[in-house]
């Protein structure tokens, strides 16, 4: 069956039965809200700085037409101008005193043409400010809360899948006094709201002088019970006779982990991988915490810091904010797969 | 190659006792089956042996030396699995070469020793695929192999047939057996299955509910079964008992059993006849199989009988048990040997 086929079929053989047009409205109005605030934010993200403070507001990101002008270094805008002889001409203007504008035609430039500001008006073109997302390296320091971003996420991730593997290990291979304890111990700490092991945490990490490092992030997130959950109750479906086997070959307890145990719960790994990516890439309360420096900025943190008192930048803001977005969405469209079968395997998300 | 010694060895997991002081010898070289009903304690009592599982008490002695204590993997003994237990992520040669590079072996003695294995079991050409992607017989063998390329003192091998269909059972049965005619090895074989024992094995030893029953050589077992349950659990159909009554039986005995094989439809001299109601007949065309109760009685009794027979459901007919291939079992059981 190829895609269309699919995507249109119907419960009616011939007209469109009643569910059908239920399902399609309820779908659009779903897709609407859901996708419709996402794309209006790239649109906007390719708009000048004037545009974006537009009324009406236009969907799609148009800028004033500039052309080069013989003589001048700069390309200049051009203005639909209604000459005094009553034709209209699209002329680009050299320069502006008060209400009055000189305006030239590029064929002859010799020839100014004076005109009063109200007898004309911008021409506007489809047109995509890419510059938005060029300055953002030069200006902002933005590589550098990219990095940072960057290093909290993958650092934070590969910990949290190598501590919560371990743990999942012990406690779904090893029979010992107190097992079903310990694992409902960690469970417990899912019920523990964040907000109230927030002060704890913010001391602790003081205390070790972890504040303003990125290690001071990245620790405090690296056991997660979900995850020893998740993966725990992977492992739990790992033949014990492989164990076995693996012990009768002399394989150490290290090894059989690292070589039999960790490989065959991939899939619980890949699913952990993403929900931490996630996780860490989109925390903001605790970097917010810990980092108080703006070299040390997250994304999140940088975003926010954008927001000035008095100027807020918009364009770059929300240039910004796709980049954000852009890792996220990825993991997402790539490996959702993944997450659909972890959501189903643990009942968690 | 190694002989080993069980000496009053007991298992218990917490209350539950299932091994009930077993003491069992065997020699180098030979082929031993453990056979008996599910849950008898055979698997355990290898798992005993491989020190998978901690004996509660009694020793376990490999060529005379203690080895309670000793870890599994230094044991020297090679354990094939029910489930194959084959690393499923890991190729056939890297299945192979984990035991050896886990010891430090190098490179190429681990080469050329999976290499060996291999032409042995004829999975040269197989040697980079994985589990997955092999037959049932394949993984056997390359389970088998595993074990082999560890050049063990014993080979401890628990049902490794079960998952196997009927042909290739018996095909790989010839394996095995082959295998141990050219490795000379011990090995130890667990089984249900009362044909794979008697096909195979050079000593049986039949348990039940943790205790051995009966050691002794296929044969043995089948002419002279010391009690009730090894003559009923050897030979197939099983074996028929008849009140003792019917005959004259040596004093204190108190049923006769007469192997299916045993029964005839024509006199036979030093026989005693039993009627009996016929309540199915299977034809195998070489042979006819002859289900009933005995006329008067409550006994069921199963009869082979050469060729084919016309018999039908509720027919009577008259069989004849020799006397010589008659067993007699007491009250409790226990074989009481015939006067003659």
């Amino acid at each position: 069956m190829s895609a269309v086929t699919f995507l249109t079929r119907t419960r009616g053989r011939r007209a469109l039965d009643w569910t059908d047009w239920l399902s399609y409205v309820y779908l659009a109005l779903g897709l609407f809200l859901m996708f419709g605030p996402v794309l209006w934010l790239v649109m906007s993200s390719f708009k000048t700085e004037s545009a974006l403070t537009e009324f009406p507001p236009s969907f799609l990101p148009y800028g004033q037409k500039q052309v080069m002008v013989p003589g001048e270094d700069k390309p200049r805008p051009v203005y639909r101008v209604k000459l005094p002889d009553g034709s209209v001409r699209e002329l680009p203007e050299l320069r502006r005193i008060g209400l009055m504008a000189t305006h030239v035609d590029p064929a002859r430039p010799d020839e100014p043409i004076r005109v009063n500001i109200n007898d004309r008006e911008p021409v506007r073109e489809f047109r995509l400010a890419t510059e938005n997302y060029s300055d953002l390296g030069g200006k902002f320091n933005f590589g550098l809360y990219l990095w940072n971003s960057v290093f909290i996420t993958v650092v934070a991730t590969i910990l949290t899948l190598l501590f919560n593997s371990m743990a999942a290990f012990a406690l779904s291979k090893y029979q010992f006094r107190g097992r079903g304890g310990v694992f409902l111990l960690i469970l417990g700490t899912l019920m523990v709201p964040p907000a109230i092991v927030l002060v704890p945490n913010f001391l602790v990490v003081a205390e070790l002088g972890l504040l303003n490092s990125l290690w001071g992030v990245i620790w405090p997130a690296v056991a997660t019970p979900t995850g020893v959950f998740l993966l725990r109750q992977y492992m739990l479906t790992i033949p014990d006779e492989l164990l076995e086997a693996a012990r009768m070959d002399h394989a150490s307890e290290w090894r059989i982990y690292w070589r039999i145990v960790l490989p065959l719960s991939a899939p619980a790994l890949a699913v952990l991988a993403i929900f931490s990516t996630m996780w860490r890439w989109n925390d903001f309360l605790w970097p917010l915490i810990v980092l108080s420096k703006s070299e040390k900025f997250t994304l999140q943190l940088a975003l926010n810091a954008f927001q000035g008192d008095l100027v807020t930048q918009w364009n770059y803001l929300l240039a910004m904010t796709v980049i954000t977005l852009l890792p996220i969405t990825l993991v997402f469209a790539f490996l959702q797969k993944y997450i659909a079968q972890g959501i189903a395997s643990a009942g968690v998300k | 190659m190694a002989s080993l010694q069980l000496k009053q060895l007991v298992k218990s997991f917490g209350q539950t006792k299932v091994i009930h002081g077993v003491d069992l010898q065997v020699d180098d070289g030979e082929f031993v089956v453990f056979v008996g009903p599910s849950g008898c304690g055979k698997s355990t009592l290898l798992r005993l042996i491989c020190g998978l599982e901690e004996a509660t008490s009694g020793d376990i002695l490999l060529d005379g030396q203690r080895v309670n204590e000793v870890r599994a993997a230094d044991r020297g003994l090679a354990m094939v699995f029910q489930s194959y237990a084959l690393y499923p992520h890991m190729t056939v040669f890297q299945n192979m070469a984990f035991g050896l590079q886990n010891i430090g072996t190098s490179r190429e003695e681990v080469q050329a020793k999976v290499d060996g294995a291999a032409k042995l079991l004829q999975l040269d050409e197989l040697l980079q695929r994985k589990p997955t992607q092999l037959s049932g017989g394949q993984r056997q063998r390359v389970a088998i192999g595993r074990a082999i390329v560890r050049e063990p003192k014993i080979f401890l091998f628990d049902e490794p047939l079960s998952n196997l269909d009927a042909e290739l059972r018996v095909s790989m049965r010839g394996e095995i057996t082959a295998l141990h005619r050219r490795l000379g090895a011990t090995m130890i074989y667990v089984t249900h299955d009362q044909v794979e024992a008697m096909t195979m094995a050079d000593k049986i030893v039949v348990l039940r509910a943790g205790k051995i029953e009966q050691v002794g050589s296929p044969l043995d077992l089948y002419n002279r079964p010391a009690n009730r349950f090894v003559a009923g659990f050897i030979g197939s159909p099983r074996m028929n008992f008849v009140p003792a009554s019917l005959d004259r039986a040596p004093a204190g005995a108190q049923e006769i059993g007469i192997r299916p094989e045993h029964l005839t439809l024509t006199p036979a001299p030093d026989a005693f006849g039993l009627a009996m109601k016929v309540s199915q007949v299977e034809q195998l065309g070489g042979h006819a199989l002859l289900y009933g109760t005995l006329q008067g009685g409550s006994a069921s009794v199963t009869a082979q009988v050469a060729g084919q027979h016309a018999a039908r459901h509720d027919d009577v007919v008259a069989l004849y048990a020799p006397r010589a291939a008659c067993h007699y079992f007491d009250a409790s059981g226990l074989r009481v040997e015939s006067a003659t």
